[in-house]
């Protein structure tokens, strides 16, 4: 502390309040701010410029209605004591589309009371299959449907070599398509796929209606329907979609569609099934296929999705399954909806779309039929979905083999491939077109 | 940016002194003139300035307003307060941590379900880097949040909570969550809340738990783990049942490496003489606190 500073203030020590001393004392930022860190000076003693506490928020400003304040804007210069004078937000006259500021929520044009419920492909199901099942108001089968199955077991629909090939194409998805020492999963996984629909694709020497499809991705889907007292909304992009020109036939016949309205729909208290869906409340009711009205390949026959890890949500084995019979319900009720209109009802002609997800090795299969669009109560026809859970292709596809203690317990290459998947593959691929 | 805040500070520059308040007296006046024209004078300081602040973004990983179950990355302060020197010694290094943000407010309800007894179903249970007790992530309703877990909390349990004091004491299952008022005298609890509505501040460590002693009129007394006891209004919420990982302080630390993945540093190696603060100490019990704030009664 400076000398004279000390005896000034000893001198003028009864006229002054303590607190209000310290504060004038200490050297002040040129900012207006009390932070002086970072700041050298070099003739004066470390207790004029020590550092103090960051400053709290400040104080926020109340607007007491009936209290007008005293400002001097009206003065047009800073008057000490008076209240800084609050200007109104400036609006440039003219529409500059570089400069825009989005209106807040409530005013957009599209806002509305009610909230609606989205699942799009980042939504990650926290009870899976169950909350797809009630969203959609479905009867689970575990297990494809025989007329599906059969198709594949019939030596003419299988292709020649099948096993060797598919082997084959295993092999370059997992070791052969890089540079590098082994392949990621998001390219192998891709390559992988592609490959398995192309080895079917090469059927169509023997069966031609397989030509009467053609392979879409990166196709945005929407589809509106209202359970219970809410709005769901399927919406977005899902994955790599089959459309054919004719639709599939109908796996379930109308006995067993009837006797659906005595199955009932399994709840998970006390989670709400609305869990983990995007909720909005700036929406528009949409029904589209992704596709225009005159695509000559209407009808949705086969969803392929992909669980290759580059994506920023990895789904669990249950959740992907979950996700596959939600777009598989979107796609049939975007059709149903542009063939019948929205108006609820039982359908006399079901839909039947398919679901095949990967991450590379283990595969899902979901085939979905939608019966009925009148979802709003929890009685009366459900849909129906099959099932086939965690089929794997092939146990090990090993770049370097595993050995303990000498023993080669794992071989490198492919080891333990199972036929059945793929020819439960060949089967969804070949279903509507044999 | 430095260009900015460098004009700003040449802006600012200006030789006369901020005004001045009305209130304040002459003395003070004189005082100013004087200190100011003396640092003007004796000091010969340049009046601008030729570094800039730095912004720190230390705190901005905590000034996250919406709830999140996603882990949060955090950044380590080493013991290190605002200004940079060691506020704390003993802390430094030590694994990369995120942080779960633990819901302590058990009683939160759900914005259009308020005032309702509620239940969550228990989805998951592990481990959390930040504190002893492992967490739990519980669902209900359409939200999820962490929670500390209790001693025998398993995947897939129901846990209630509810606001409501009844006449009869509830039968307390362990995870469930109430007001002290409505617990049976001699329960075992933990997270308890001070203040009604604030949230869990005390016994929230691995296998501690308090006890409810007594209830008396509007107030509910608990024991700390400490042996403390405290007075409480009976409306604050606690969870029933001991905080799990109860063999946390059975734990073998075992090397000097773990506690150095811990975050904690070695302690410093000079020889210092223990003074009074050192020792068994046999006291009698602090007096109860009482954290009621009742309105003050004036004797006239």
């Amino acid at each position: 502390m400076f000398k004279e500073t000390a005896q000034l203030f000893k001198a003028a020590a009864p006229l002054l309040a303590k607190t209000t001393l310290w504060k004038e004392v200490r050297i002040s930022s040129t900012h207006g701010g009390s932070s002086v860190h970072g700041h050298r000076y070099f003739n004066v003693t470390c207790s004029l410029c020590a550092k103090v506490p960051p400053r709290k928020k400040p104080r926020v400003k109340v607007d007491i209605p009936g209290l007008e304040r005293i400002t001097y804007g009206d003065r047009m210069h800073y008057v000490p004591g008076l209240a800084k004078p609050s200007f109104p937000t400036w609006v440039r006259d003219w529409n500059d589309p570089s400069h825009y500021y989005a209106p807040k929520e409530e005013e957009m044009p599209l806002h509305k009371e009610k909230s609606c419920f989205i699942f799009n492909q980042r939504t990650n199901a926290l009870e899976g299959v169950r909350q797809a099942l009630w969203l959609t108001k479905s009867k689970l089968t575990n297990g494809l449907p025989d007329q599906v199955l059969s198709l594949a077991e019939n030596e003419a629909n299988q292709i020649e070599n099948q096993d060797e090939r598919v082997q084959n194409a295993i092999r370059h998805a997992r070791f052969w398509d890089t540079t590098e020492e082994r392949p990621s999963r998001d390219t192998f996984c891709v390559a992988l796929l592609r490959s398995l629909i192309h080895l079917c694709g090469s059927l169509q020497v023997s069966h031609p209606g397989l030509g009467r499809r053609i392979l879409a991705e990166k196709y945005s889907l929407a589809a509106t329907w209202s359970r219970g007292e809410d709005l769901f909304q399927v919406r977005g992009q899902n994955g790599l979609l089959l459309n054919s020109m004719a639709p599939l036939p109908v796996l379930a016949g109308k006995e067993e569609v009837q006797s659906t309205a005595d199955h009932v729909l399994e709840t998970f208290y006390p989670i709400s099934p609305t869990i983990d869906l995007q909720s909005v409340q700036v929406y528009e009711e949409q029904n589209h296929t992704g596709f225009k009205e005159d695509y000559p390949y209407p009808h949705a026959h086969t969803l392929f999705l992909l669980e290759a890890g580059d994506t920023p949500v990895t789904l669990l084995p249950e959740q992907l399954r979950a996700k596959m019979i939600m777009f598989a319900f979107g796609n049939a009720l975007a059709r149903a909806h542009t063939l019948h209109g929205t108006k609820p009802g039982v359908l006399e002609q079901p839909i039947v779309v398919q679901s095949v997800a990967t991450n590379g090795r283990m595969f899902q299969y979901v085939v979905f039929q939608l019966n009925t669009t009148d979802l709003q109560a929890d009685e009366g026809v459900k849909n129906q979905v099959w099932v086939e859970n965690d089929q794997l292709l092939y146990d090990f596809a090993k770049v370097r083999p595993l050995i303990k203690k000498r023993v080669v317990q794992i071989p490198p290459g492919l080891s333990g491939y199972k036929p059945e998947t793929f020819q439960k593959f060949l089967s969804l691929y070949l279903h509507g077109a044999v | 940016m430095a260009v900015a805040s460098l004009s700003r500070a040449l802006r600012s520059l200006s030789l006369s002194w901020p005004a001045l308040l009305p209130t304040q007296t002459a003395g003070q006046m004189v005082l100013r003139a004087q200190t100011s024209s003396m640092f003007l004078t004796c000091s010969g300081w340049r009046g601008f300035l030729t570094t800039s602040c730095l912004e720190q973004n230390r705190n901005a990983w905590k000034q996250r307003e919406k709830y999140t179950v996603r882990p949060i990355g955090m950044k380590k302060t080493g013991g290190r307060d605002h200004s940079g020197r060691v506020r704390t010694h003993g802390i430094g290094g030590g694994h990369k941590q995120r942080y779960r943000w633990i819901d302590f407010q058990r009683l939160r309800y759900e914005p259009g379900r308020e005032e309702q007894t509620f239940e969550e179903r228990v989805m998951e249970v592990r481990y959390d880097p930040c504190r002893s007790a492992e967490i739990a992530l519980v669902a209900g309703g359409k939200r999820k949040r962490w929670i500390i877990a209790t001693e025998n909390m398993q995947v897939g349990d129901l846990i209630k909570t509810s606001g409501t004091i009844g006449r009869m004491a509830v039968s307390a299952k362990e995870g469930d969550s109430f007001p002290l008022g409505a617990l049976p005298v001699g329960t075992l609890v933990n997270n308890l809340e001070l203040y009604p509505g604030k949230g869990a501040t005390y016994i929230r460590a691995a296998g501690t738990s308090g006890v409810l002693l007594r209830k008396v009129s509007g107030t509910a007394i608990v024991q700390l783990p400490s042996k403390q006891q405290i007075q409480v209004i009976e409306t604050c919420m606690a969870t029933v049942g001991r905080v799990s990982n109860i063999d946390h302080n059975k734990r073998i630390i075992g090397k000097a490496g773990r506690n150095r993945w811990l975050g904690i540093r070695p302690s410093s190696g000079l020889w210092k003489r223990k003074g009074g603060w050192a020792g068994r100490k046999i006291k009698p019990l602090p007096p109860m606190k009482s954290y009621i704030n009742l309105p003050l009664v004036s004797a006239n």
